[in-house]
């Protein structure tokens, strides 16, 4: 194991080692353990790619977490009722949640975050009460959004949360800046949201784990020659009462957990932003996922 | 929704992430599971001319990987076997009768005729098992067993192998051992060495079973040369002990001068052979040495494929065997092979072609083909493609000949102007699919 | 048979001088390829030993001797 400290932060390291045939770059970003697996020829280099998508995914997190003072998204969410003006990137954000909002029927809502409050998903039995969901109803619903680009307001007490795009949508640009840097094949992986920059040179293919309830044990390997994955699933966060699982998939609509989710969901797509939302959408389906992913000519793997 | 709503999430998905994430998202998607198992099948046909032996065989391996690169193997193979095999026994210029091996019936050979025996109607089962898994971070055992059972022979082993890398993973150390237990129980009994064939019905001179024991060890090491080369060198040991005679082989008595097979009648009112001819004897041990090289070169898309192998053994025979193959692609999902093997051994100590009455008998005497001077050549070629999942396909036709001399100080008068050794020409057609 | 003694230590004093030949791991990709493995396909190669080992008085060499049928 190598390190290569490229930042005074404590918790913004990345550390880089040689695997078999590949350098993997590794740091944490958006609450997930990062890496970048590179099919480089010198150490310099790889180093040097892992460098710049770091950068690029602490910007990110920078820019759309929610427990930093002063990003857009403090701003928007203490705007209290105000008009807030919003860069381009956030822009294109808000216009991407805005379509997902209206292409699944108003179950992707990024102003869902408030549910939190009252949902605590840590495996334990302490299901909220159904006066308390109905309470912080009220502040969650995309239709109570004012979104004129480059401008957004909502009412008092409503919150946008970026999180179910943001980890996708990193490692879509750090996969494009790879690619523009015309760097060696690479595989960007955030916690299990990955994506290739290009068909692997030394092997067949990126070789992918998906995890399964068992820590060593993986459900699944996929061989993944060009494209990205993303699995949504239930594997650490959910609640248990009286023998009912709760998944932490929340239906917007209802504030409830969507009911007779699939376990895990597992989607290829030409981005990771796109096998993201997707399975995210087929959760939201709950009962119906695989009628709904068989429709919609994707290439899944379902666990129940 | 109807369906046609329903398709236009993922096309109106796919298009606001182009907006969003601008262009340079690759078109295609590659993804697949893997699969736990891996399947290696084939379907072969090998053909000898004039009515010789013929063989189907069907084989299958499975191999299914585990957590942490451990890998479960399975095989199986049927054949079915046709056809007749020399018996040993020389030409003639009149027809000659033989007893079967069973001692049930006999058989007769037209004049001038290399003496055939059928009796060689017969399946096969074979199987073996086999585990393997990685010890530490470079080195990986493996430990099998194989068992086959055909109706006169049975065979039983195991096997281990132990392999380390190091030096960058460039070098590889191995160390095998193989331990078989055969019996046979051959039909009618097996023969007392060098005692005559007698009429049908006459068992007099057969024996029980009989057992057979080999240990084979292997060393090896494989070491990584460059970029394009990988070379190969394996040091064999091989070690039989039991009954290593075939007991349905013969030699035919000859007169000391003018080289005829002499002749017997069979008792009145029963069949039996028309001249005499004794079963033959191998030595009870056999042990044999090889150095093996192979070396695989890639140049430019194409890989050259040579090794070579040189056996001793304590019977006297000594081989060397070259082969080569030359892998061209086309494409990126054919390829054409093609294969040359040339191959000669020296005949073993105690061969000869007949047993001359004018001469002591010897303590081993074998006529049989397989243990005598000859050279071979197969040449063939092999073109394999991908299927449309992935999948891999091939084929293979070879032509495998045998051409042999009998020592100079073996052929006996009239033998001289007889075609004695009995050469082989043979088919070789293989149909493989990997999935 | 001292001979393939001698042999067999040269073999293997030519590996242990080849400590410091070979490829850095991510030099590796030729080798890596299907082809380019010693053994290409088992059970051709598994086919073959049968077949030699029933007609020639040779056997193994690349492996186990093979064997273990009634054919010789």
């Amino acid at each position: 194991m190598d390190i290569a400290s490229s930042r005074n932060n404590q918790q913004r390291e990345i550390r880089l080692c040689l695997a078999e045939d590949a350098w993997h770059g590794r740091f944490r970003a958006m609450g997930s353990p990062c890496e970048l697996v590179c099919e480089a020829a010198k150490r310099a280099d790889a180093l040097e790619l892992t460098e710049l998508i770091a950068q690029e995914a602490w910007r990110i997190e920078d820019k759309l977490s929610r427990y930093l003072d002063g990003n857009i998204v403090a701003r928007i969410n203490s705007a209290d009722g105000k008009p807030v003006g919003v860069d381009d990137e956030t822009a294109d954000l808000l216009d991407f949640a805005e379509t997902l909002y209206e292409l699944s029927e108003r179950r992707f809502d990024v102003t869902s975050g408030v549910l939190r409050r009252v949902w605590q998903f840590d495996g334990g039995d302490q299901v909220p009460d159904p006066q308390s969901v109905r309470n912080i109803l009220q502040y969650v619903g995309w239709h109570q959004v004012d979104w004129r680009r480059p401008v957004l307001q909502m009412p008092r007490g409503m919150e946008i949360d970026l999180g179910g795009i943001g980890k996708e949508y990193a490692v879509d640009r750090c996969a494009s800046l790879i690619r523009t840097r015309d760097g060696s094949p690479s595989l960007v992986n955030f916690g299990g949201d990955l994506a290739a920059t290009e068909t692997p040179r030394r092997r067949r293919s990126w070789k992918v784990a998906v995890e399964g309830d068992a820590p060593e044990e993986p459900e699944r390997m996929i061989d993944l020659k060009q494209g990205a994955l993303a699995t949504s699933g239930d594997a650490r966060r959910f609640l248990m009462k009286n023998g009912v699982r709760y998944g932490h998939i929340l239906d917007p609509v209802t504030g409830w957990p969507v009911p007779d989710a699939p376990r895990s969901i597992t989607i290829a797509a030409q981005s990771c932003v796109q096998a993201g939302m997707i399975s995210t959408l087929a959760m939201l389906k709950g009962a119906a996922a695989e009628t709904f992913l068989d429709s919609q000519d994707v290439v899944s793997w379902c666990r129940r | 929704m109807s369906r046609k709503e329903k398709q236009s999430i993922s096309a109106a998905l796919a298009a606001a992430t182009c907006s969003l994430l601008g262009a340079g998202i690759p078109a295609v998607v590659d993804a697949q599971e893997e699969s736990a198992w891996d399947f290696n099948t084939s379907l072969l046909y090998y053909g000898e001319d004039e009515d010789r032996v013929q063989d189907f065989s069907v084989s299958a391996i499975a191999r299914r990987m585990f957590v942490d690169d451990r890998f479960l193997t399975l095989g199986l193979t049927v054949d079915g076997l046709t056809g007749a095999t020399p018996s040993g026994a020389i030409r003639q210029d009149v027809a000659q009768t033989f007893t079967r091996p069973s001692g049930n019936a006999a058989y007769t050979v037209p004049v001038g005729d290399l003496p055939l025996d059928d009796t060689f109607k017969d399946t096969r089962v074979a199987v073996t098992g086999g585990w393997q898994q990685p010890v530490g971070d470079t080195s990986l055992i493996n430990v099998g067993a194989s068992a086959s059972r055909e109706y006169d022979y049975t065979h039983l082993g195991v096997n281990a192998r132990f392999a380390t890398d190091f030096n960058r993973r460039n070098t590889t150390l191995s160390a095998g051992i193989a331990l078989s237990i055969d019996s046979l129980d051959p039909v009618g009994g097996a023969p007392m060495p060098l005692t005559a064939m007698l009429d049908v019905g006459d068992t007099g001179n057969r024996m029980g079973d009989q057992d057979k024991d080999v240990l084979d060890l292997v060393l090896g090491v494989t070491q990584v040369v460059s970029r394009d080369l990988v070379v190969q060198a394996n040091y064999s040991y091989s070690k039989s002990d039991g009954y290593l005679t075939d007991p349905y082989k013969i030699l035919s008595v000859v007169d000391g001068t003018t080289g005829d097979t002499l002749t017997r009648s069979p008792t009145p009112g029963v069949e039996g052979p028309s001249h005499q001819f004794l079963f033959e004897s191998r030595p009870g041990e056999r042990t044999k040495h090889s150095i093996y090289g192979q070396a695989k070169y890639y140049m430019n898309g194409k890989v050259l494929d040579a090794s070579y192998r040189y056996m001793t053994d304590d019977w006297e025979i000594d081989s060397h065997t070259v082969d080569l193959r030359y892998r061209i692609p086309f494409g990126t999902d054919r390829y054409i092979e093609p294969h040359l093997r040339f191959y000669t051994q020296t005949e073993a100590e105690f061969y000869q072609l007949s047993v001359p009455d004018s001469q002591p008998l010897p303590s081993f005497a074998s006529s049989d083909y397989r243990l005598g001077d000859f050279d071979a050549i197969t040449a063939g070629v092999k073109y394999g493609w991908k299927t449309r999942n992935d999948n891999e396909m091939s084929i293979r036709a070879e032509w495998y000949g045998q051409s042999g001399t009998v020592p100079a100080n073996q052929i006996i008068g009239n033998q001289a102007n007889r075609d004695n050794y009995p050469d082989l020409n043979a088919i070789i057609v293989q149909f493989g699919y990997r999935f | 048979m001292n001979r393939m003694i001698g042999l067999a230590v040269v073999v293997v004093l030519l590996s242990a001088g080849c400590s410091s030949m070979g490829v850095e791991p991510w030099e590796r990709d030729v080798l890596a390829k299907d082809e380019m493995q010693l053994t290409t396909d088992a059970l051709e190669a598994a086919t073959d030993d049968h077949i030699y080992f029933s007609k020639e008085a040779s056997s193994g060499g690349r492996g186990f001797g093979g064997g273990g049928c009634g054919c010789n």
